[in-house]
């Protein structure tokens, strides 16, 4: 029986807690974006930092994610570890070229004279904010070689990848969640590393695997306690990091079940789920598998259509029936 | 830097250029030839702490810096002997343990990444600042705009420099560009700027050297236009689009000619003295084409290294 | 009567909250517009404010603990001597004010 303490915290808490930790360890680690210093987040997810370091290490910027990230980036090179906080990851767009053309190639392209250990954190996800503020872009990412990519669905995990990502050689981005903010989860006091790479298994189950990241874990949970009622045992497993993926614990998963689905916010066509799916079979071999994710379309801010076009637990459970209805050999 | 240093530093640019150009695996090149005050009389300003970025038009920063020709041109011909082992080129070519932070071919693309060096230096107190020079092409983009912007509003230790040569590839900057100068863009965000003859070297220097000064008190950033001239075309991949007359009057403003003239006028350059001079460099140029010949090939593996 | 002080709500966005600070011990009588207890969301701090007098019996849920909308946080009495019931017993709501801050 674990003696560790652990404290009940709000997913917010749990990021202000990580890099309070790290600022305070490091006197490199800054923070720049949109709204990060007296207001201490769009979340409070930095709150009491600009109170505890001041103007010169939280810094807000101007509505320019470009410039958020390309500053971020640029100082990264030159020795700080900033973190860049772009309130919407829809807007994470903007700064694609620095991102993308600078940072994640930087390394490369300098023969590793240069490295941008960066964490540029976005936050994914529709909650009634209309077409253009609630996207999960996250799979545009993962096909950006230097580019690392984590999605954490708890607490926890949002301690602990905020750790790793600071740590990281960069560059990292951290995508979270609107729908995680009103969400609590336990945080120990000596937490364990959560290391970039890695997923978890967040329920066990001997039925169908599934595959699922950020507040999508909270939908597959609802959906497996559905299905459970009805005796089919779900297994989730939470990917955590989107890149590099964690493609063993996946496959080991479905060996043991024979039947993924894999559950995303974002779009399916090349997916997160996409990927997932095609290097769990090059590992076990055919499998019955499907894809859960948003409709094609935009998502809308109004309430009933945003519902309509993500999924739900109710899609999660008539997905698994379908595909533990259809034959195995047919998937 | 006295005026020999500064013939001496164009001459050098202007020679490893004619050596790259006439080599079978120059392949796509952005040349400096024109510009070379621009970058001379910039780097005469700098400091061993300070920081240089440029755009992909890398060549002359990079010599003017100080980086060794010979390791330029390894990199500029994929060799394993480049600073970025062959793997930047031109383009992305690096060195900043020699102050050179780096190129980058994207337009416009170095500016932000340059405010966030500067951003870096300002809050290390390494006393360094950093100059980015980009071109005329880059002045209609956000990320200017933006640059600018945070530059000022933190005061940054940023030296913006544009090489102003008039052309975006084929588009005349007049067509480009609404203000009538690049340095009116500093103006609306309070950041002192000045504008010169960019084919005058030490105009440029004492521009340069003033602003610098300006910026090294912690008085924010600076913006430098510089009226330069390219003598080839945009790139080695472009189709030039000027007349004969126009590069004709382009390369009346040569700025090595102007300051070997100006030098013999004052009686500080004999007659002889620029031959030897323009020979000393065609053997430099020669010999660092030759280090780089010599020079390993990059090593196919490299592709997956650095990536992570 | 013994009434149940339970988190108020509906909360827009909110599903559970932790205690922040009591503003009184068992004993404590509250007047109308009294604040009791301060909670917290993930976003908002909740004054928890008296509409009627009361005592404050037991305090089931010290600072630091979490409750969701609708539980029982503590129990409140007319009067500081009638003997309490089982805490999961306690039937009526008591009736509070909430400022969501």
């Amino acid at each position: 029986m674990s003696t560790e303490r652990v404290a009940k915290v709000f997913f917010a808490e749990a990021i202000a807690r990580a890099l309070g930790e790290a600022m305070a360890r490091d006197p490199r680690v800054v923070i720049l974006g949109q709204d990060v210093g007296r207001f201490g987040g769009p979340y409070r997810e930095f709150a009491g930092l600009h109170a505890r370091f001041g103007d010169e290490r939280v810094r807000d910027m101007p509505v320019a994610e470009a410039s958020m990230v390309g500053v971020g980036v640029g100082a990264a090179a030159a020795g700080l570890r900033p973190l860049v906080s772009i309130t919407y990851m829809d807007f994470v767009m903007l700064g694609l070229d620095p991102l993308v053309n600078y940072g994640a190639k930087l390394r490369y392209k300098t023969g590793g004279q240069l490295t941008a250990p960066v964490v540029v954190k976005c936050t994914a996800g529709a909650k009634g904010q209309g077409v253009a503020h609630s996207q999960s872009l996250e799979s545009w990412l993962v096909g950006v070689a230097g580019l690392k990519v984590v999605a954490p669905s708890t607490p926890a995990d949002a301690y602990g990848l905020m750790v790793a990502g600071l740590a990281d050689g960069g560059p990292v981005v951290y995508v979270d969640h609107k729908r995680l903010f009103p969400t609590a989860g336990e945080l120990a006091e000596a937490p364990a590393p959560v290391p970039i790479g890695r997923a978890c298994v967040r329920r066990s189950g001997r039925d169908v695997t599934i595959a699922t990241h950020s507040y999508m874990c909270r939908v597959a949970d609802a959906a497996a306690d559905r299905l459970a009622a009805d005796g089919i045992m779900g297994e989730i497993v939470d990917l955590r990091t989107l890149w590099p993926l964690d493609i063993s614990t996946v496959a080991a998963s479905v060996a043991k079940t024979g039947a993924l689905v894999t559950l995303e916010e974002g779009q399916i066509a090349c997916g997160i789920g996409t990927e997932v799916a095609f290097r769990v079979r090059e590992e076990i071999g055919r499998m019955r598998v499907l894809r859960l994710g948003a409709a094609r379309a935009p998502v809308s801010g109004n309430p009933r259509l945003e519902a309509a076009t993500l999924p739900r637990p109710d899609d999660v459970v008539a997905g698994v029936r379908r595909l533990l209805d259809a034959k195995a050999d047919e998937r | 830097m006295d005026r020999r240093a500064l013939l001496a530093s164009m001459l050098a640019i202007r020679a490893f250029e004619e050596a790259l150009a006439r080599h079978p695996d120059a392949g796509f090149q952005l040349f400096s030839s024109g510009e070379e005050a621009v970058a001379v009389g910039v780097c005469a300003a700098l400091g061993p702490h300070d920081q240089l970025l440029s755009s992909g038009r890398s060549i002359g920063p990079a010599l003017a810096r100080g980086l060794d020709p010979g390791v330029v041109m390894a990199e500029l011909l994929g060799r394993a002997t480049g600073p970025c082992k062959g793997k930047g080129g031109r383009g992305h070519l690096a060195q900043p343990a020699a102050g050179f932070f780096g190129a980058h071919a994207v337009v416009g693309g170095n500016l932000t990444i340059a405010a966030g060096v500067a951003l870096a230096m300002q809050m290390q107190r390494t006393g360094g600042i950093v100059a980015c020079i980009f071109g005329d092409g880059a002045c209609g983009s956000g990320a200017l705009h933006e640059t600018l912007n945070i530059a000022a509003l933190w005061k940054l230790p940023l030296l913006l420099v544009c090489d102003d040569n008039g052309w975006s590839i084929s588009t005349p900057r007049e067509a480009a560009l609404a203000p009538r100068s690049p340095a009116d863009l500093a103006a609306p965000f309070g950041i002192r700027a000045a504008s010169v003859d960019g084919m005058d070297v030490i105009a440029v220097r004492d521009a340069a050297t003033a602003l610098t000064k300006h910026v090294r008190g912690g008085a924010g950033p600076a913006f430098l236009a510089c009226d330069a001239e390219r003598f080839s075309t945009h790139s080695t991949a472009t189709r030039e689009t000027r007349s004969r007359e126009a590069m004709e009057a382009a390369r009346a403003r040569c700025p090595i000619r102007r300051l070997a003239q100006s030098m013999r006028d004052e009686g500080g350059l004999r007659e002889d003295a620029l031959a030897t001079l323009e020979r000393d460099a065609a053997d430099a140029a020669a010999s660092a084409l030759r280090f780089a010949e010599r020079s390993p090939p990059t090593d196919i593996d490299e592709i997956r290294r650095d990536v992570d | 009567m013994i009434y149940a002080l339970a988190v108020p709500g509906p909360i827009d966005d909110v599903e559970e909250l932790r205690v922040l600070q009591w503003h009184g011990e068992p004993g404590t009588r509250f007047e109308a517009g009294e604040m009791i207890v301060e909670l917290e969301t993930h976003k908002a701090v909740v004054e928890v404010r008296a509409e009627r007098p009361g005592v404050l019996r037991a305090i089931l849920c010290p600072a630091g603990d979490w409750q969701a909308v609708g539980r029982t946080l503590a129990l409140i009495g007319d009067d500081d001597m009638e003997p309490l019931p089982p805490p999961d017993a306690a039937g009526a709501r008591f009736d509070v004010a909430f400022e969501v801050t």
